[in-house]
């Protein structure tokens, strides 16, 4: 990657700074060693000179994304880096004369934070990424940002764009809501935005409302309630930060930058922002570009047929109308039924582009399929049910790749090209387990591969055995939780045992999503499969039969003895999956469960905290 | 029922500075569109009383009409530039009067009747498009004799002028450019480019930088210096880098309106489209082009050259224009021509360079006082253009205010 620099060019008396790595805007700028080295050249000419203004911006597209996450691993002393930055930033804003951060797109962290020490702040109105994701890696914004934030937009926007933003998946601001925030003072149209930029420094003049302190343990309390509700405890950093929001009311900058330092020196070597550093690579780098992703070019596909018109065939069509643009079909038995589905899809992908409405159609017979070059079934849970489909669909469409939506079954077994298992619900779950069988032919898995990118989904390549990934993981992970009730644990134990880890979701509340009866059914495959690791749970059983799970034994642990068993069930799993060759690393398991389960980012996935609590060592984890 | 042709006028024109054609010229990282979609926002910025609705079209010339400058600029720099979906747009070629032919094609629409608004621009980043790439050469023209080689090399006919008029030589040329540089130097201090040029930020590889002057300026231009120079196109030639327009980058646009929009919109003209000439010559002397261009719109006005107060023409060799001055009987250093200097010292960014004549004339016509313009070009395979303009506000009793600043440096 190549090194930021800082370049600074004089516009009559304005000071142009832009900070530039060289790259087109798909590498977004980074603040790594060598771009303070060269910021502090650019800070002694500007301190030097007889300047009337300066101006910070990016490179076209890039404002500046800040430090560089692969530099985290490295880091020795956190309290040197963060002193560096406070030490840079704070002469930006201690100059002699007005500074305006023209941010010309994406601000995140430090690039963020660098803008929140200039004067005033410019924004071009199509930019869609404007926040602060440390505490989504569990650590906090240590260059300032704790502190200018709150200082400039009171305790209950900075809550928002600090701590709660990055919980809820990371989500960033896009231009108008950063300009409704306060967070900049003028919001410009993109087309000659430096050029107006210039001119905004030219006639700088602020007006500011005064933040807005009244209500700050209010929105504390708030704010630390719903850090409680995702995170339970176990990660440090969304509450420090708000600690630190809080202290923003009363200290001094001098002050603020202190204990941001100090909080960094926890934070950022702690496990949790270890593990997140990890997680990111894993589901921002490996999974976007797999070693196990063939060459060959993938298929053209203009026209899919669907098997199933049940929910999930139903929303695995929508997404394919939505996102290919291409005719779908569906089969089903009784043409009422795949009305009901053709009615659903039609109404939701013609809701804003009504042609959308006119590519689905379907009937109850295969002679549908015939031009299609694509089918893919998803119909019930049984093989032999199965295999007559494919059977048939093989019949009427040689030409076709066959896919299935199976969730344990095996692909090859049931005569499928390669399986493609969506996540329920299909709209909102990012995750894509693609099936890889040993009869899969390159084209076809590059092509499933492009398919799942084409739906904006993150497909992870995983070998055909019982439940794949996640179910696996999490069937076994379920299964020792029921070994817990049926020992006389309630469900609050063993809901505690797995908030407790910071998982999203109390597994009694996921057990209820899934359906009980569903989880039966994939235990049971996964007990055919492996009786020993996957015994038939009696529990599991009653509820699935609506009834109160009732304590064979009366050996009640502690929720310490059920986190460490469920942790140590997964290990094992996952020691059997990497043997039998179901992913390529560890890091193909974190990548799942993070995308498919909602599996935080602290623990890396899972296997880095197995890691970092010794329960496992998998060897070198590769990312 | 009879129709009557609409006056049409010249509203108002802007150029971006100039640049260097190539990676260390000012504008290698700028999108040509770009630069038209920056004079054109200039132009609706600075003419606020037209409302963008009422351009009927926009007329935008390049000389390559691909990549950057292609997907029918008119249209493309229309949409960039914000103007509404409602607001056709269209693109031209005559290379180097690419803009003037879109100023005349749009005179043409409005006198017609058809709009009563237009743009009419044009852009050319020779960086981004050398002359000639991607231009596939009939082999006729060469099989057949139909034109001389060297009509493919726009300085070999400039070389050919010299041959053909041996009274001009290298030192007359040099002469010249001298005075253009002089000149244009001075025009930086005197108000015409403060209000023809607009600034803008470019990205390079040194970051965002301003651009805001034109980078063939050369202020320090002496005979001495430019008797060293090598010739550029043939060994023992006249033609130097020194005395021609170099390889540029550059956008302009205009606003031209018919008569019943001027008054119902309360704009000021500053010129009003008088009469306008394209002539053919051999492709092998394309210099020479202007000059029937020039007799031709003088004797459809009705008009003497000596009645036309001012002239503006390009100057991609300080040759052309001398060969111009001479058929024409105007002497090279007269104060009428050219007065803020030309291309030898701001660059020729082919398809754009008209508008900068125009809207240059409209400042001197004012400034002078004076009523009848000129400006022309030589066109690439043997053409030439002139047309002719009516200062709009000769003999009002309120002089121009630029007036008392903006004549030209006089000439030792």
């Amino acid at each position: 990657m190549a090194d930021t620099t800082f370049k600074l060019n004089a516009a009559g008396r304005i000071a142009l700074v832009t900070i530039d790595d060289g790259e087109d805007y798909t590498r977004p700028t980074t603040l790594g060693r060598s771009a303070f080295e060269s910021a502090v050249h650019v800070l002694e000419e500007l301190e030097r000179g007889d300047w009337e203004a300066a101006v910070f911006t990016g490179k076209p597209f890039v404002f500046c994304v800040g430090a560089d996450i692969d530099e985290f691993g490295k880091v020795e002393d956190p309290r040197e880096g963060i002193r560096a930055g406070h030490g840079l930033f704070n002469r930006i804003r201690e100059l002699p004369f007005p500074t305006v951060a023209a941010i010309n797109g994406a601000a995140l962290g430090g690039g963020l934070e660098l803008a929140l020490h200039c004067t005033a702040r410019t924004l071009a109105s199509n930019v869609r990424h404007i926040g602060f994701p440390e505490v989504f890696l569990s650590i906090i914004p240590g260059w300032g940002g704790t502190q200018l934030l709150p200082k400039l937009v009171g305790p209950d926007a900075a809550a928002k764009v600090i701590v709660l933003n990055p919980l809820r998946q990371n989500t960033l601001l896009k231009a108008q809501e950063a300009f409704e925030l306060g967070i900049v003072d003028a919001l410009l149209d993109p087309v000659e935005f430096l050029d107006e930029s210039l001119a905004f420094a030219r006639g700088l003049s602020v007006d500011r409302a005064e933040p807005d302190w009244s209500d700050v343990e209010t929105v504390l309390r708030k704010a630390r309630s719903r850090v409680d509700d995702a995170v339970h405890g176990a990660t440090r950093a969304p509450y420090v930060a708000l600690d630190l929001i809080a202290g923003a009311q009363h200290w001094s900058l001098g002050e603020g930058y202190a204990a941001e330092e100090d909080a960094m020196a926890e934070l950022l070597l702690s496990p949790q922002a270890q593990a997140s550093a990890y997680a990111f690579t894993v589901v921002e780098r490996r999974s976007k570009k797999p070693p196990a992703l063939p060459a060959a070019k993938p298929r053209r596909i203009q026209k899919i047929g669907i098997v199933g018109a049940g929910l999930m065939a139903t929303q695995i069509a929508t997404q394919f109308v939505k996102r290919l643009e291409v005719p779908v079909v569906l089969r089903d038995i009784e043409q009422t039924r795949v009305d009901e589905a053709l009615q659903t899809i039609r109404e939701e992908v013609g809701e804003r582009r009504p042609f959308l409405a006119t590519l689905v159609d379907g009937g109850t017979g295969w002679e549908q399929f015939a031009d299609c070059d694509l089918v893919l079934e998803a119909v019930f849970e049984q093989l032999d049910v199965k295999r007559e489909v494919f059977a048939a669909v093989r019949e009427v469409a040689p030409q076709a790749i066959l896919m299935t939506n199976t969730s344990s079954l095996s692909v090859e077994e049931m005569g499928a090209d390669v399986g493609l298992h969506f996540f329920n619900p299909v709209a909102v779950m990012p995750l894509v387990e693609i099936v890889r069988t040993p009869q899969t032919p390159d084209d076809v898995l590059a092509t499933a591969w492009d398919v799942v990118k084409k739906l904006k989904k993150r497909g992870v390549i995983v070998g055909d055995s019982p439940g794949f990934v996640v179910n696996r993981v999490l069937t076994r992970v379920s299964r020792a939780l029921m070994d817990a009730i049926e020992n006389g644990n309630t469900t609050e134990d063993t809901d505690e045992a797995m908030l407790g880890l910071g998982m999203p979701m109390a597994p009694s509340v996921l057990l209820m999503m899934v359906g009980p009866r569903v989880a039966l059914h994939v235990l049971e495959t996964m007990h055919d499969a492996y009786p020993d690791r996957f015994p038939l749970s009696p529990a599991l059983e009653r509820i699935a039969n609506g009834e109160e799970p009732t304590a064979i034994g009366d050996s009640p642990r502690s929720v310490e003895e059920i986190r460490r068993a469920v942790l140590e069930a997964a290990a094992d799993e996952i020691r059997h999956m990497l043997d039998e060759g179901v992913v390529d690393s560890p890091a193909d398991v974190d990548a799942c469960l993070i995308l498919g389960a909602g599996y935080p980012f602290f623990l890396g996935g899972i296997t880095k905290h197995l890691e970092q609590t010794g329960i496992a060592d998998f060897g070198k984890i590769p990312a | 029922m009879a129709r009557a042709a609409r006056e049409v006028f010249f509203v108002d024109g802007v150029r971006t500075p100039f640049g260097k054609a190539g990676p260390q010229g000012q504008y290698w990282r700028t999108r040509a569109d770009d630069l038209g979609v920056k004079v054109v926002r200039e132009l609706l910025r600075c003419n606020p009383s037209v409302p963008v609705e009422r351009i009927g079209d926009v007329a935008f010339a390049a000389t390559a009409q691909v990549g950057d400058q292609g997907l029918t600029l008119g249209r493309d720099v229309a949409l960039l530039a914000g103007l509404p979906d409602s607001v056709p747009g269209f693109a031209v070629d005559r290379m180097c009067a690419g803009a003037l032919t879109a100023v005349t094609a749009a005179a043409g629409e409005i006198a017609f009747g058809a709009v009563d608004v237009a743009v009419a621009g044009g852009v050319e980043h020779m960086g981004h498009h050398p002359m000639g790439d991607d231009v596939d050469f009939n082999p006729r023209f060469v099989s057949e004799r139909l034109i001389d080689e060297s009509a493919a090399v726009m300085g070999q006919t400039a070389e050919n002028l010299h041959d053909l008029f041996p009274a001009i030589t290298k030192e007359r040329a040099d002469a010249f450019a001298v005075q253009s540089q002089r000149r244009a130097t001075a025009a930086w201090q005197n108000g015409v480019m403060k209000e023809t040029v607009v600034p803008l930020t470019v990205f390079t590889d040194d970051g965002w930088k301003l651009a805001e002057r034109d980078e063939f300026l050369r202020p320090e231009t002496s005979l001495e210096g430019l008797a060293q120079l090598k010739p550029a196109f043939r060994a023992g030639g006249r033609v130097t880098a020194g005395n021609s327009a170099g390889l540029t980058d550059g956008a302009t646009a205009s606003f031209l309106a018919a008569e019943d929009a001027v008054d119902e919109l309360a704009l000021q003209p500053r010129l009003r489209l008088v009469g306008y000439a394209y002539a053919g010559v051999a492709p092998h002397l394309m210099g020479m082009g202007p000059v029937p261009a020039t007799r031709r719109v003088l004797e459809q006005a009705g008009i003497a050259l000596d009645d036309v107060d001012l002239f503006e023409l390009n100057e991609p060799f300080a040759v052309q224009v001398l060969t111009w001055c001479d058929e024409l009987g105007v002497a090279a250093d007269d104060p009428r021509l050219n007065p803020y200097g030309g291309a030898i010292a701001c660059g020729h960014p082919l398809a754009a360079t008209g508008i900068r004549l125009i809207s240059q004339l409209a400042f001197g016509l004012r400034a002078r006082n004076g009523r009848y313009g000129l400006t022309a070009l030589c066109i690439g395979m043997g053409m030439g253009c002139a047309i002719l303009w009516e200062n709009t506000g000769v003999g009002s009793t309120e002089p121009a205010s630029a007036e008392a600043s903006a004549s030209p440096t006089p000439e030792q």
